[in-house]
């Protein structure tokens, strides 16, 4: 695993009792999940508009959690700031903690390119370079990283594509393209917004498997519009409204008996 | 809690609508069970013959709400309480229907009782009908009310009703030995016993569905995992 910095900072270790006292529910579950990451008391800034209001949040690894809630309530902003997208933004700022496996993500020491190579991320529109083969689409993503060899990166090459289920396929599906360039870089984490939001049922359907597959080799977290969709891909469910986080937990809880007024409203389509 | 209208007004309208079915199917079944009863009591073959003909109705009721509640599963796909509720009409449903077979069938046995001198014994039946109905329309009103306390409360009931069953059975196995003559009377009327204990049950099946619309809380046998 590539670590952020040269020298491996000390393993930052956060006392769970600490949570004890949140107001809602922020942690996967009562027991020691496996966490990738653990963001505390985040809060985004675009000039003087606060896009994100002190969120506090757990993502499990080698599990797939949902982002839910209305347009602009800030989940693109949140997911960005999984992997310091939200810095190539002009303007922005943000404040608290986000752990990746236990490090500081923000620290000064920490390269924001290594942070985006181990947190791929997966856009809302499908964007292959158009005029590239799917070999070159997918190995562009090492290349942009400065990857030479040619042996590696068709090695890479055939993984990443066997991976996104698209080896034997030709190159219609253009989403999972994206994706396959995505895990070429060998991520850790993928970060999906609103992957489906352009694609028919089936191009869709697909997708949803190879969310499915993928799972059990990196942490997911994807932004969805789509509730019945966020049912059927995550285990874990965040709602978030205004800027804040309304409400997490195991995504059957959410969608069959949510705790908070808000979220029952907006996942049933109900005048908040 | 008063649930805010939804933003597509045709979705509540058709969640109205599956309630409204089940409420008028609740209603069928409990004048029917009332008219098995008046049959067996007051010994007129006629009553037994209406309380006969609802179930008729009843069974057409059960049909709609299951293709309603697909339906509303398919078109708009609900989560949260909606979800509940479209889950815990289908199986108030289901119970519903079973309560009013259990109605036919009693009305059927009166219909037999009648055709012979009346038996005192009947009166061993009386307290297990008043425990089998008070237990059904509780929970119906839980189911209605969203009541979880009153759905709760009901499903300890259950064990009283089953021992009045127990305690009249015997007497009336008893009566057998005395008076063969009339075996068949006593029979009937120990089935009767054995359908208002059925009601019981099913009673107790939608209190917890309506524990579980309105909390999402799975109340079914807490009893047996609780000695486990
Ligand atoms: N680049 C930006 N500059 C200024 N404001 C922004 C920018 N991006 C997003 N916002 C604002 O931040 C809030 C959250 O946006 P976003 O994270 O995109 O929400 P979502 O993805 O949930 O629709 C919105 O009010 C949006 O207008
Ligand atoms: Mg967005």
């Amino acid at each position: 695993m590539v670590n952020l910095v040269m020298a491996t900072p000390e393993r930052t270790v956060i006392e769970r009792a600490e949570r004890a006292t949140e107001p809602i529910s922020t942690s996967t579950s009562e027991s020691a999940v496996p966490l990738t990451f653990q963001v505390k008391n985040l809060s985004v800034w675009y000039g003087e508009k606060r896009a994100i209001d002190d969120v506090t949040l757990d993502i499990a690894s080698n599990a797939v959690t949902a982002i839910i809630g209305p347009s602009g309530c800030g989940k693109s902003t949140f997911l960005r700031c999984l992997n310091r997208m939200h810095e190539l933004v002009p303007k922005t700022r943000v404040e608290g903690t986000v752990l990746l496996q236990g490090e500081d993500l923000y620290s000064s020491t920490v390269d924001p390119a290594i942070v985006r190579r181990r947190v791929g991320m997966v856009f809302q529109k499908s964007n292959p370079f158009p005029t590239m083969s799917i070999g070159e689409n997918v190995i562009i993503g090492l290349r942009l990283n400065g990857v030479r060899n040619q042996k590696f990166l068709n090695e890479r090459l055939e993984k990443s594509l066997r991976m996104a289920a698209l080896w034997d396929e030709v190159k219609d599906d253009q989403q999972r393209l994206c994706i396959a360039r995505a895990l070429a870089v060998e991520p850790e984490v993928l970060l999906m917004d609103e992957p489906c939001s352009a694609l028919d049922p089936i191009a869709t359907a697909k997708i949803e498997e190879l969310i499915h597959e993928l799972k059990a080799e990196y942490t997911i977290v994807t932004v969805t519009h789509n509730m019945q969709q966020a049912g059927r891909v995550s285990d874990y469910t965040a709602f978030f409204y205004l800027g804040r986080l309304i409400e997490f937990g195991p995504t059957t809880k959410i969608f069959t008996n949510p705790s908070q007024r808000q979220t029952e409203d907006y996942i049933t389509g109900r005048f908040g | 809690m008063i649930a805010h209208r939804h933003i597509l007004g045709t979705f509540d309208e058709a969640l109205g609508s599956l309630r409204n079915n089940v409420l008028m199917m609740a209603g069928l079944a409990e004048r029917s069970l009332e008219r098995a009863m008046k049959g067996l009591t007051e010994r007129d073959d006629d009553i037994c013959a209406n309380a006969i003909a609802d179930d008729e109705e009843i069974d057409q009721l059960e049909i709609q709400i299951d293709k309603d509640g697909v339906d509303i599963l398919l078109r708009f796909q609900p989560v949260a309480s909606d979800l509940r509720r479209v889950v815990s009409a289908m199986k108030l449903s289901s119970n519903l229907e079973r309560i009013a077979d259990q109605a036919t069938n009693i009305a059927r046995r009166a219909r037999k009782l009648n055709q012979h001198p009346p038996l005192p014994e009947v009166e061993l039946i009386l307290p297990m009908n008043a425990q089998a109905m008070a237990m059904f329309k509780d929970s119906v009103d839980a189911y209605v009310r969203e009541d979880v306390e009153l759905g709760r409360a009901i499903v300890p009931r259950d064990a009283k009703l089953d021992d009045l069953n127990r305690v009249a059975s015997r007497r009336l196995i008893e009566r057998m030995a005395q008076d063969p003559e009339q075996l068949r009377g006593y029979l009937n009327l120990m089935f009767i016993g054995r359908h208002l204990e059925r009601v019981g049950d099913h009673a107790t099946n939608i209190a917890e569905d309506a524990v579980y619309a309105a909390a999402a809380e799975d109340i079914r046998h807490q009893g047996v995992a609780a000695s486990t």
